[in-house]
C-alpha cells in the first residue's frame, strides 16, 4: 500500500513544504529529547506537546515569570548607560531564541544557550548525515532503476 | 559560515569513518557510504539496510563512546560530546545503555577534531586558556564552574588533562602565585593539580554541588572584619597565606575532605572594595556571568576576537539563528529526498511494539510509520530507529530488541539508541506522515494512535 497522498500529488511544493514541516516538528522534537535535564530542552517539549492553544489547559506553572531579571543583568553586564540598553535588548532576543528563555535569568540563559547550541550542532550534524546518506542512496536506486 | 557548516558535517562524516575503522566487521560498507557521500556505487540492495543500520550504529556510537568517556554523570541523552562544565550537580544517567564498547575510555577520536574541539572546550574550561589570572581574588564562580566541570567531566578530565593542565598549571602557576589561596583560585588550584593527581577529579566529582565556596581566605577576614564569610580553614589558610602559594595548598585544598555544604557563598573581597553584601554579590553575580559569556564564547566560532559584550552577544544570537535555520534548512531538504522502497520492510514491520501504544507523545509518528509499509526508504530506518528508541522513551525496559528483519536481531542496537538519534527518527518519520496524521498528531493525542496499526 502506498500513501494516497503520494500517489495523488507525488511532487507537489505544498507536499514537499508540509513534508518539511513535519520533519522540521519531529527534528525539534528529537533535539527535545536529546537533552532531558535543561531547561530549554524542558521548555521545547512543553511547547512541542502541548494541545493546541484554543484549548489550553492550566498546566501547573514550571516556573515563576521572570523577576526583572534582565535590567540587573544588564547592570551587571555592562557598566555604561548606553551599554546597559544595548545588551538588554540583545539578552531579550536570546532569550526569545532559546526556549525557556524567558523564565530565565541571564547566567542560567548563558548556560543554557551553551547546552542549546551544542544540541542543535548535534541535531544538524545528524541531519546532515542523514541527508547525505538517503542522497546516496536515492541516487544509487536510482541508477539501479 | 556556510563554510563551518559544510566543515562541521565532513567532520561528522569523518568521525563516523574513523569510527568504522575500530570495528571489525561494517568497515568496508560504512567507510565506502561515509567516504563518499556522494553516492558512490555501494553494495548492492539487500546490504542497504545493513549499511543503515551501521551507519547509525555508529552515529549512536560515536555519541555513546563520547558520552561514556565524559562521564556519565551527564545526562545520557546527551547533547553528546558536550558535557557542560557549568551544568548543575551531576545528572544521573537516564538509563544504563547497553553499550557495545564496553570501555569508556575516549576512543581514538584523535583525527576527529569536531568531537575533540568540543571535549577539549569543555572540562578544562576554567583551567585553559581562559584562567584569566588578572588578580582577580574572588573567584566564587570560577572555582564553582571549575567543581562542575570537574564533577561533570570527571572520567574526561583524564584524558584531557595532559593537554589542558599543561597550560592551565603553567599559567595558574605563574600568574597566580599570589593568588592561589583565593577561593576561585582554589578551583584554578585545583585543575593544576589534576595533572599530579588523576584522583582528584574523583574528590571533585564527590564534592557537592552546594558546596559553592571558595576557599575563604583569613585574609578577608582580617582586612574586613565585617564580613560574613568565615571559613574553617583559617589555619590552613594562614600557612597559604603568603604571596606565593604553594601547589601543596592547592593539593591540600583537594585532598581536604569536602566541606559541608554552606548555605552562603563565600566570596573572597577584593583590596580596597566595598565588601557589603550587595556589592559582593553583584560582584559573583558579573563573574558567574562573565565566565558562561567565555563558555560561550569558545563555543561560537569566531569569537574569540570579538571583544565587547555587545558584539558578542550579538554573535551568540545570530550563531543561535543561523542553526535554528539550518534545521529548517535540512528538515526541507529531507523533506525532498525521494528514495525508493525496495527495502524489506515486511521484516521491519513484522516488529511488535507491544508498548506502542503506551502513550509516548511519538506514539502516533511511529505508528504511521508502520502503516505505510511501501513507503520511502527513509521509513524501515525510521522503524529501525523507533522501535528502539521507543524503549529510550523510559517506557519500557531496553530488552525488546528488533529486527529480525535485518537477518540477525542486532542487540546493540538498541544500546546505541542515543536520545541523539531520535531526532533521526522523528526527521525520517516526517516524510511517512500523510495528511490524515497532520501535526495534530505531534500533539501527542493518544486516541489517533489506535487508529494506525501496522498494515501491511
Amino acid at each position: 500500500m502506498e500513501n494516497p497522498l503520494s500517489e495523488a500529488r507525488p511532487h507537489s511544493q505544498t507536499i514537499i513544504e508540509e513534508r518539511g514541516k513535519r520533519i522540521k516538528l519531529a527534528a525539534e522534537v528529537g533535539l527535545a529529547r536529546s537533552s532531558s535535564g535543561r531547561l530549554w530542552s524542558r521548555a521545547l517539549r512543553r511547547r512541542l506537546y502541548r494541545k493546541p492553544p484554543q484549548r489550553e489547559y492550566i498546566v501547573k506553572n514550571p516556573t515563576p515569570p521572570l523577576k526583572k531579571e534582565v535590567p540587573l543583568v544588564a547592570e551587571v553586564v555592562a557598566g555604561v548607560a548606553e551599554e546597559k540598553e544595548e545588551i538588554e535588548d540583545k539578552v531579550r532576543a536570546l532569550q526569545r531564541l532559546v526556549p525557556g528563555g524567558e523564565e530565565m535569568e541571564v547566567d542560567r540563559l548563558f548556560e543554557e544557550t551553551a547546552d542549546y547550541i551544542e544540541a542543535l550542532r548535534e541535531q544538524v550534524g545528524v541531519m546532515r548525515a542523514l541527508a547525505c546518506i538517503l542522497d546516496g542512496m536515492e541516487s544509487r536506486d536510482g541508477d539501479k532503476l | 559560515m556556510d563554510r563551518d557548516l559544510f566543515s562541521q558535517m565532513d567532520t561528522d562524516l569523518n568521525s563516523i569513518s574513523y569510527l568504522s575503522l575500530n570495528y571489525d566487521h561494517f568497515d568496508s560498507a560504512l567507510s565506502s557510504i561515509v567516504s563518499s557521500p556522494s553516492a558512490a556505487p555501494l553494495p548492492p540492495g539487500p546490504n542497504d539496510s545493513l549499511v543503515l543500520r551501521e551507519l547509525i550504529g555508529r552515529l549512536g556510537t560515536i555519541c555513546n563512546n563520547k558520552s561514556a568517556s565524559a562521564g556519565a554523570g551527564d545526562h545520557s541523552a546527551n547533547t553528546s560530546c558536550y558535557s557542560t562544565p557549568l551544568s548543575s550537580p551531576p545528572k544521573s544517567s537516564l538509563q544504563p545503555l547497553p553499550n557495545m564498547n564496553p570501555n569508556p575510555n575516549p576512543m581514538p577520536f584523535a583525527p576527529d577534531p569536531g568531537f575533540a574541539d568540543r571535549d577539549a572546550r569543555m572540562p578544562c574550561f576554567g583551567g585553559g586558556p581562559h584562567m584569566a589570572m588578572s588578580g582577580q581574588l574572588s573567584r566564587v564562580s570560577s572555582s564553582q564552574s571549575l567543581m562542575d566541570a570537574g564533577m561533570t567531566g570527571g572520567v574526561q578530565l583524564e584524558g584531557e588533562l595532559p593537554v589542558r593542565e599543561n597550560g592551565g598549571g603553567g599559567g595558574g602557576g605563574g600568574a597566580n602565585n599570589g593568588r592561589k589561596r583565593k577561593a576561585g583560585v582554589k578551583g584554578k588550584g585545583k585543575e593544576a593539580s589534576l595533572a599530579s593527581s588523576g584522583t582528584v577529579s574523583s574528590k571533585i566529582s564527590e564534592e557537592d554541588q552546594s558546596a559553592k565556596r571558595c576557599r575563604p581566605d583569613c585574609k578577608a577576614g582580617e582586612k574586613k572584619g565585617g564580613t560574613e564569610e568565615k571559613n574553617g580553614n583559617c589555619s590552613e589558610n594562614n600557612s597559604g597565606d603568603r604571596e606565593n602559594k604553594k601547589e601543596s595548598d592547592s593539593d591540600n585544598a583537594n585532598a581536604k575532605p569536602v566541606e559541608p555544604p554552606k548555605d552562603y557563598i563565600h566570596v573572597r573581597a577584593r583590596r580596597g572594595q566595598a565588601t557589603d553584601s550587595h556589592s559582593l554579590a553583584e560582584r559573583v553575580r558579573r563573574e558567574k556571568i562573565s565566565e558562561r559569556m567565555k563558555l560561550l564564547q569558545d563555543l561560537v566560532p569566531g569569537c574569540n576576537k570579538v571583544t565587547g559584550k555587545a558584539v558578542m552577544l550579538d554573535e551568540i544570537i545570530n550563531y543561535v539563528q543561523s542553526l535554528q535555520r539550518q534545521v529548517e534548512f535540512l528538515s526541507m531538504k529531507l523533506a525532498t529526498v525521494n528514495t525508493s522502497s525496495d527495502v524489506n520492510m515486511d521484516n521491519l514491520l513484522q516488529k511488535d511494539m507491544p508498548q506502542a501504544c503506551s502513550g509516548s507523545m511519538q506514539q502516533p509518528l511511529y505508528r504511521s510509520a508502520f502503516s505505510y509499509p511501501n513507503q520511502p526508504q527513509v521509513a524501515p530506518l525510521n522503524s529501525l530507529l523507533t522501535t528502539n528508541s521507543i524503549p529510550n522513551l523510559g517506557m519500557q525496559p531496553s530488552s525488546t530488541l528488533p529486527f529480525d528483519g535485518f537477518g540477525n536481531a542486532n542487540p546493540q542496537i538498541g544500546g546505541f539508541w542515543e536520545d541523539d538519534l531520535q531526532s533521526v527518527v522523528q526527521m525520517g518519520f516526517g516524510q511517512n506522515q500523510e495528511a490524515a496524521l497532520s501535526s495534530q498528531s505531534f500533539q501527542g493525542s493518544g486516541p489517533s494512535s489506535s487508529d494506525m496499526k501496522i498494515e501491511l
